[in-house]
Order: C-alpha cells, then structure tokens, then sequence
C-alpha cells in the first residue's frame, strides 16, 4: 500500500507538537485552583494538550453591517471565555474593512483589531487568526476594489492578499496573545475548484506568513471529508504541508451521513469519526463543536457540546473550537433559508447571556485539566476501519456516496465494541494496526490487495465485507471460499450460527434488512461461522500465513447505513461487533476491560501508579455501565476529587446519566 | 408540457423500475452525456438519489429538471421529498409543495407534506389547513390525521389528542394486516370464495369467512362463521372472527361478548386477544383492560410490532408515558417503516417536551410512508402520458 498519510511527515511530527508544547509554556501562566487537601500539588485550569475555544464572529446581529466589524468592545465576552476555562479564540481578519482602498490600511479597523488582541492578551487566551474567512454576514473579502474577481484565483488580488497577511503577521508576530495563523476557513475554501489551485493558494499564503514570522503554526481550516464532499476538492495536500488540522461537521455533511437527532444514533459519533479521518499526523483540532440547527432546547444543544468534547478528548483530538459565541440575532423575516456553514447557534444568547452549553464547557474543562497528557497515554489503536479510496469517485459511480456512511458504520461498531479504533484511507501505511475493517466496498485497488493479504500472512485479522460486483481473485486464497456469484437484493437477513465460539458468541437471528448484494460462496477451506436461512455462507473465517480473514457475505454496514440507522436492527449490530471484538480480543488490541453497554464509549488513559478511564455514554436514555477488568482493581475515584470507591475486585458499575460522562481515575491492586 | 424521451432514458427507468440503483444511475448519466436537457433523465437522477438518501444530489438533478420543464410533476415531488427528508429546508419545501398542488391539485400527498412542512417552519394554522384539505381529498388519509392529532395534542394535551390518534388507526390497514396475519389469511384471491360451495369442513369455512372478512364481504363471511358455530360453538378461532366482523360495523358489545368468550374457550387464541383488546380500547375507562389484553398479545406474538403499538397506545390513555414509549420504541425497532408506532412514540415525546426528536420521529414516519406510496411512479407515467 502506498504511504500517503504518514509518508514524509516524520519531521512533521516534531514540528506538528509545538502548539501543544507552547500551550504548555502558557499554561504554567494561567491562574492554578488549588482543591481543599493543603498537601495537593495544584490543579491546573485548563488541559494544556486541549485547549478549548471559539468562534468569535465579527457580528452578532443580521442587521449589523460590515463596518460593524468587531465594533463591540471584546473584553466582556473575552472574561466570560476566561471564566469558562477556554484558552483559544478564533477571530476573523475584514479584508473588506482592513483595505478600502487598494494599499492603504484603515487606521480605525487596525485599532478595533488591536483591541481584539489587547482583551486576549489580558484575559490569558490566545487568538487564532483567520485572514480569509466567509461568514455570509460580513462581507469580509469583498473589497469594493475588487471589481468582483476570484480572490482565489486572480493573480492580482492574490498579491494583495500576500500583502495583507504579511502586515497583520509582521505586527504581531511577537505576540504571545497568537496562537496560530489561518488561512481561510471552510466557507471560503469551499470556493476552490480544484485541489491544485487550492494547494497552490495555501502555498502561497503559507510562504507569506513563514517569511514573517517562522514558527508559529499556519493552518488550513477545512476538513478534508467535508470539503471534498461539499465541493468535490481534495485538500489533503494543503492540509498537509500545515502545522494543524481541523475537522469539521457542517450542517450538510450532517444531513449527508446522520441527519436526525444529535443526541443519539450515529449523530454523536459523527464528530470523534471525522476527527479520526482527518488526523493524517497532525493534531486536530474539532472545530465547529455545537449544533447547527434552531430545532433543539438549550439542554439537547448542552448533551450534544459534552458528546462532542469528550468525544474529541477520547480520540485523539488537540483542543476543541465551539461554533459561536452568542447566538446570532436573525432578522424577523421569513423565510430563512439555512446556510451550509451554519453559524446561528452560539453558546450564548444574543444578549451574551450564557445557555446550559457554556456551563457544559466549564465542566469539561474542569474534567480535562485533570488528565495529564504527559503522565497519562491513551491505549493506542491497533484496529482500523478503511475508506476505499472509490470514495473519491466521481458519479456516477456510486461507491462516493455509500462509502462514507458505511465506514462511519463499522466505525461505530468497532465502538460499541469499546474498540480503541482508527479512521485509514486506502493508500495509508497499516503501521501498528493488528485488525482492519474493510466495510461493504465494491472496488479496492489491486496493490491494497497485496497489501491485504500481506497483513494477514504477517499476523493481522483482517475482515471484508462483500460490496457487490465481482470479487478480486484474492478472495479466494485470502478468504478460501469460491465467490460463485451476486444473488442480488434481500429484504431481509438471517443468521444462523454454524461455529459457535469461533467469532465471539454470534447470536443467530432473523430481521428486517434491505440487503442489496448478496455473495454465493462455495467452499475454498475456510470454516463457515454462520449462514444465512438457506445455508449460504453469511460469515467466513480463513487462517491465512499467521493471521486470520473474515468474509462478511453481504454489505451490512452500508446496508446499516442505509436504512434506518437510528432504528437498525438490535441483532445486526450485535453481530458486526461481536465479529470486531473477537478479532480484536484475539490480536490483543482490544481494551483490558469489558462494558456490557454497547453504546457507552470508552478510552482509557494508562499512568504509571493509576489510570483514568473516560466515559461516555451515546444514548439519551440514563443507565449503569457494568465494567469488568483483566485485573483486579483496588480503587476508583471521580477524577474531580472525592473520596475513592473500594472495589478490590474486577467488576464494577458506572451510573451514567443521558448523554452523560465519567472521568475516573482507577488503581490497580 | 413534456419532452419525449430517449432510449437512454427508457433504460434508465426500466432500470430504476427494477430498483438496480447503480446501473439505473450509470444509464441516467448516459442519457444525459448524449442530451442533457432531458428532464426525464434529471427527474430520474432525482429518484434514484433519493432512493439511496442522498438528498444534496437529488435537489440539484430535480432542480435541474424543473428547469428544463417547469410541469414536470415527478421533478418536484422528488424535490420536496428532498428537501423535507434533508430537514433544515421548511421553506424551501414550502414552495415546491404549493407548486405541486397547483400542477396536480388532488394529489393528497403535496397537501400532507405541505401542512409537515409548514408544521416545522411553525406555521401552525397553515399546517392544520393543508392537512383538513389533504382529508378532504381522501378521508382516509392517516397521516394527515395523525398529524391533526399530534396538533391537539400540542395545543391541548393528551386527553383530547387521543380520539384522533384512534381515529387515525383505524384509518392505517396495518391493525387489520395484523388481525389477517394473525388468523394465517393471506393476500386476497384474485377470485373470492363463494360461501356456497366452501366445503363443509371447518378450516375450509373458517379461512373463506376470513378471506371474505378481508375482502369486507361481510354478509358472506358471517353466513360461514355462523355455520361453523353451529356445528361448534366453542371454536375460538369462529368466535373471535365473528368479534373482528362486529369490531368492523361499530358493534363494539356483540364484538367484546364474542371475544371474551373465544378467550375464555382458549387463552392462548391470538385473534380472540386481538378483538378482545381493541373491543377494550374502543370503550372510554377501559384502557387498563386494553393494556392487560395487548401485553399478552405482544408477549404470544413478540415479533410482530402492531401489537406493541395497540399496547403503547393503551398505556397512552392511561398516561403511563414511559411505557408506552417503550412499547413504541419496540415496535419501531421490530419495523422502521411503522408509521403508527412513529406517530404514537412523536407523541410521548411531546409529553416530554422533547420536541427536535418529536419532529425527527414525524419526518420518519413521513419518510416511510412516501417511500411505500410510489408516488413517483405514478407521476413519471403521467408525466410521459401526457408528453408522448
């Protein structure tokens, strides 16, 4: 398989580290909370290696114009994101107001920005600083001189943009009230017509700002999913000569792969999925965390901000960026027609007044200054769920439009199989992963199937659904079964269970499934798992050089994923994660401890004397998870402080409320 | 006005007809490579996109399509499903269902969508407007009730919400399709039984009655059964068939004397449970009998989700919520596509003021319903009717 994600990026790594290094630099800053115990060491506020912030937007009222940018004094909200333990702001530069005229700098709009700063600098946070932003108010890059010409594109405003970056970099670049330089945001880099004009534009901007100031990092604030789906432009090559990455949920990507309610089903795996995806060696930052939509109560829009935070801390994230600050004050008039980029739904009120949400943010700050990223490491994930690279097939292929949903399927199988798991794209390197998942493809690419199959004579646990179409030759050395045909579509499934105990404790089960291929298999030497109701082989595993293939007979995590994935069949579900599992167990990557809920999603921090276990549940529904570790444990304890339970043995409950999450710090006998 | 089109496209539909979405797509893409400004190919595109759920795609190809030809019924209706299956586009949705009910003014379904669409856009008067025409034009339309149920419940609570969710199943075939599968009677016969030369055996008479019972024969259906009861007056299977017959002309105490009696003859006749319980339910104070009868039923016939339904909407009259949302919540789980059980669980959820997921469950329920319709179809024939 080709190198694409992690190839040349080893000295990136280094490089990609510092903002999370100088965030520590700033944390030794920042006000400590000491807890009442007089001989504990002090407590930090906020969790350096996860910063916290928002979106500041120019406006807040429709009716507002663009000269309104940032005309309100920042200081007040700068205290409330202080008081809520946030370090980062991301603040948007106005071309427009900046340059009215071509080359000359409004003196006035310098200030207000000096002003922005000043607020930052006092109140402890840092500003990312994005310089081509659209947020479908302020007409931000609508220079009046720019006689309507793409500033993407057009040389001319190409130079001036040059320019403009550089000024607001080489006044600030030693200001520690800084924390990273933007580029554009997704809503301008949704412009874009192709991936090359796109690299080239960030190449640029980027160059601009190095010959000014060489280190702090430069971002290009898109998600590569999400932008590739709105506009059909690859950005993984911009995104990868930065310091930073971002993911993304937009209202559309939404309604594309979970539309429905956010607090539960695949909505609220949607956000750690694209984090996942959009890793590719550098840290993450989740942006956007909030919802998009007027549609939900103050405390839905509260479960959905903790879902997303802990989320991002469970899987890697660098810090989390909120939507907005204050909700935006919309003119009364109908219809409202909503916008892609979707920025009404703040955290405050229009009158600044803080919603349930921002309290959320406090609590989990709270939480996330407790977990020590120095002393704690996450279990690191030895199982990958792959994107077929026909994802970037264009129509009418369809396989770029079922391949998303489906990844995002077995992704979140591999969750509810509390599976430490990873987002791959064919072509990445396989690196450490023991078990991967290739979800109902139709097509992978000649050389991913040597690599497969290397993988698997190497010791890894490989399992592949059936996408349709004909099968690779590969199959059947790889799988040892005969792929004798496409019966075509089901509307229902079954399972019967042939081995016991071979993959897990399967349940044999019958439901209602819109299955739309179905692969004939003849026998080739693997041992068949479980059937279908006629005794067609539905589940098959094959030991193969030192490690083991499953062959899923059907598409069922895109068949999840195109029915009704907030009422999927209990059994189906039941069947993907036990497979995942029981691979998993066997290749020893899978967690030391067991949950009997499914949809409570677990990551497990490891220290040296403890370890501390994150929670959280996916259902809106409250409930008691039942853990039970290889080990013995002594004791566990909320990681706020408090007394610790005994539990001097391996079982032990954790009540979880709606949407809710535990923090706790666990010592081994 | 309609274009002819092409042999592409005559592909492309035989195809989406046979519901071979990737090849019916390729043979859309085809078409449109040799004439783009087909819009029997855009309307296509359109359905097949939102056949798989991909909505961003299915309004850019009916949008297209509409374009090209502003009749072209198909195009819109994929549109506005489109949009109201995407959510967050009320208004949007709005105008293409007003344009819809103008191009064919008795389609009920624009009028359905219209008042769901103007019920999320919080036009709530409009709403109950669209949905007392959508009954105009066809009193037995059951979304359109449930709709102007979840409204009382809205503005008025349970209580006076309930008669209409009532009203409203009685006007859903699904109870019925759940007392046929139950009594093992399949789909009518193209020719019906003559109760005259029905052997003289009691399976043969039974399963004719219930044939003509299904078939609404009721005259004929009843000579059978009495015949039966004649010979056997303790067969359970004939008294609770008699129950569902009284239960269909509104004899709601002849239906409960017989029901009781088919289960009092035999505990574990399914039917004779069925009757019993919607006899309980038809009667005002009676749901706690209701909810006792329909939880054995949903115990003796687990997998089948209407008997969950009937028992969440008897714990719904006796406000046990969270019950009652449980049982929906199964029924749901055993069958997505149950519109009954969406309505009912939109309704607890309002009790709860949980309004996003009320919402959510509505749309659900309309996304099912309009898929099972096959509007499209009927629209696209015309469509090509009228153009060739």
């Amino acid at each position: 398989m080709a190198t694409n994600r992690r190839s040349g990026r080893a000295s990136k790594r280094t490089a990609s580290a510092k903002p999370v290094n100088a965030a520590d630099a700033r944390e030794d800053a920042v006000e400590s909370e000491r807890p009442s115990a007089p001989a504990a060491p002090p407590v930090p506020r906020r969790n350096a290696a996860f910063p916290l912030g928002v979106d500041y937007y120019p406006i807040d009222a429709e009716i507002s114009s663009w000269d309104d940018w940032y005309a309100r004094d920042p200081e007040p909200d700068f205290a409330v994101f202080a008081a809520a333990r946030m370090s980062l702001v991301r603040v948007f530069i106005s071309w427009k107001y900046l340059e009215q005229q071509v080359g000359q700098y409004d003196e006035e709009a310098l200030q207000r920005f000096e002003r922005v700063v000043a607020a930052a600098r006092d109140h402890g946070l840092q500003l990312i600083v994005t310089f081509f932003a659209d947020d479908r108010f302020s007409e931000l890059n609508d220079v009046p001189w720019g006689k309507r010409r793409d500033p993407r594109n057009d040389s001319y405003l190409i130079q001036r943009e040059v320019s403009l970056v550089q000024r607001i970099v080489n006044r600030y670049r030693a200001e520690t009230a800084v924390f990273a330089w933007e580029a554009g945001n997704e809503a301008f880099l949704s412009g874009f017509t192709s991936g090359r004009e796109l690299e080239e534009w960030a190449a640029t901007m980027r160059e601009a700002i190095r010959e000014v100031d060489p280190d702090r990092p430069v971002l290009v604030g898109c998600d590569p999913e999400t932008l590739f789906r709105a506009s059909g432009v690859d950005a993984r090559g911009a995104i990868d000569e930065s310091e930073l990455a971002v993911s993304h949920v937009t209202a559309p990507y939404q309604a594309y792969m979970a539309e429905g309610p956010v607090v539960s089903g695949p909505a609220t795996y949607l956000d750690s999925f694209l984090l996942r995806s959009a890793r590719r060696d550098l840290p993450v930052i989740v942006d956007g965390a909030g919802v998009t939509s007027l549609d939900y109560s103050p405390a839905q829009e509260a479960a959905y901000i903790r879902t997303v935070l802990y989320s991002a801390i469970m899987n890697r994230g660098g810090g989390a960026l909120l939507r907005r600050f204050r909700d935006m004050d919309t003119e009364r008039r109908e219809p409202y027609f909503r916008d892609p980029y979707e920025t009404l739904v703040g955290v405050a009120d229009i009158d600044g007044v803080p919603k349930p949400s921002l309290a959320e943010v406090g609590r989990f700050a709270r939480v996330a200054a407790r977990l020590d990223m120095r002393r704690y490491t996450l279990a690191p994930e030895r199982t990958g769920v792959l994107i077929p690279a026909e994802r970037y097939d264009p129509p009418p292929s369809m396989a770029g439009l079922f391949d998303p949903r489906a990844t995002l399927q077995a992704y979140i199988s591999a969750k509810e199989a509390h599976l430490p798991v990873e987002v791959l794209r064919e072509g990445d390197e396989l690196g450490e992963m023991s078990v991967l998942v290739v979800p109902s493809a139709a097509r992978l690419l000649p050389g991913t199937w040597r690599e497969l199959t290397a993988f698997v004579q190497g010791g890894g646990s490989l399992v592949v659904s059936y996408g349709g179409g004909d099968a690779d030759p590969t199959v059947r050395e790889l799988f040892g079964i005969e792929f004798l045909g496409d019966y075509g579509r089901r509307r229902e499934l079954t399972c019967r269970v042939a081995q016991p105990d071979a993959l897990g404790r399967l349940e044999p089960f019958g439901c209602i499934l819109d299955i739309p291929h179905f692969a004939l298999l003849g026998g080739g030497g693997a041992t068949v798992v479980a059937t279908d109701a006629k005794g067609s082989p539905l589940v098959t595993l094959n030991s193969f050089g030192t490690g083991r293939a499953v062959f899923l007979a059907a598409p069922i995590e895109r068949a999840l994923a195109q029915g009704d994935a907030w009422a999927a069949p209990p059994a189906v579900r039941a069947m993907l994660r036990t497979i995942y599992g029981a691979l998993a167990s066997a290749a020893g990557a899978a967690l030391p401890l067991a949950c009997d809920s499914p949809q409570v999603e677990i990551a497990l921090f490891s220290g040296e004397d403890d370890d501390i276990l994150l929670l959280l549940n996916h259902a809106p529904e409250k409930l008691t998870a039942q853990l039970v570790a290889e080990r013995s444990v002594a004791t566990v304890a909320d990681v706020r402080g408090g007394a610790a339970a005994t539990v001097d043995g391996t079982a032990f409950g954790v009540p979880l409320a709606p949407n809710g999450a535990a923090a706790l710090r666990i010592r081994w006998s | 006005m309609s274009a002819d089109r092409s042999q592409q496209v005559a592909l492309a539909e035989g195809l989406a007809r046979q519901e071979q979405v990737g090849p019916a797509v390729e043979a859309c893409y085809a078409a449109l490579r040799l004439d783009a400004s087909q819009p029997h190919a855009h309307a296509l595109l359109a359905e097949l996109m939102l056949a798989g759920d991909f909505y961003d795609e299915a309004i850019a190809a009916a949008t297209r399509a509409i374009e090209l030809d502003p009749d072209c019924a198909p195009a819109y209706l994929a549109l506005g499903l489109a949009y109201d299956r995407r959510g967050g586009m009320w208004d949007q949705s709005i105008l293409v269902w007003h344009e819809l009910a103008e191009v064919v003014p008795d389609l009920v379904t624009a009028h359905v969508q219209l008042g769901e669409a103007f019920s999320l856009a919080a036009f709530d008067e409009e709403a109950i407007e669209s949905w007392r025409r959508a009954l105009e034009l066809d009193p037995a339309e059951a979304r359109a009730m449930y709709n102007l149920a979840v409204a009382a419940l809205k503005r008025e609570g349970v209580p006076t919400a309930l008669p209409g969710f009532r009203k409203a199943g009685e006007l859903d075939p699904s109870q019925d399709e759940l007392f046929f599968d139950l009594a093992d009677i399949g789909p009518l016969p193209r020719k019906l039984p003559d109760p005259a030369k029905v052997a003289d055996d009691r399976d043969s008479r039974l399963h004719a009655a219930g044939v003509l019972a299904r078939a609404e024969d009721y005259f004929g259906a009843a000579e059978l059964v009495r015949a039966q009861l004649d010979a056997s007056p303790d067969d359970a299977d004939a008294l609770a068939l008699s129950a569902y017959m009284y239960l269909k002309q509104e004899a709601g105490n002849e239906a409960m004397a017989c029901a009781v009696r088919a289960v009092m003859v035999d505990r574990t006749s399914v039917t004779g449970m069925y009757a019993l319980g919607v006899a309980y339910a038809k009667r005002p104070g009676l749901n706690r009998h209701a909810a006792r009868v329909f939880s054995a039923l949903a115990a003796a016939v687990p997998e089948h989700p209407m008997p969950h339904v009937l028992l969440a909407e008897s714990m719904m009259g006796l406000q046990r919520y969270s019950q009652a949302k449980a049982a929906y919540r199964h029924a749901v789980e055993l069958d997505p596509a149950c519109v009954r059980a969406r309505f009912g669980l939109a309704a607890v959820l309002l009790t709860e003021n949980r309004h996003a997921e009320a919402a959510w469950e509505i749309r659900r329920a309309a996304y099912y319903d309009t898929r099972r319709q096959g509007l499209f179809w009927e629209l696209y024939d015309e469509y090509v009717e009228g153009g060739e």
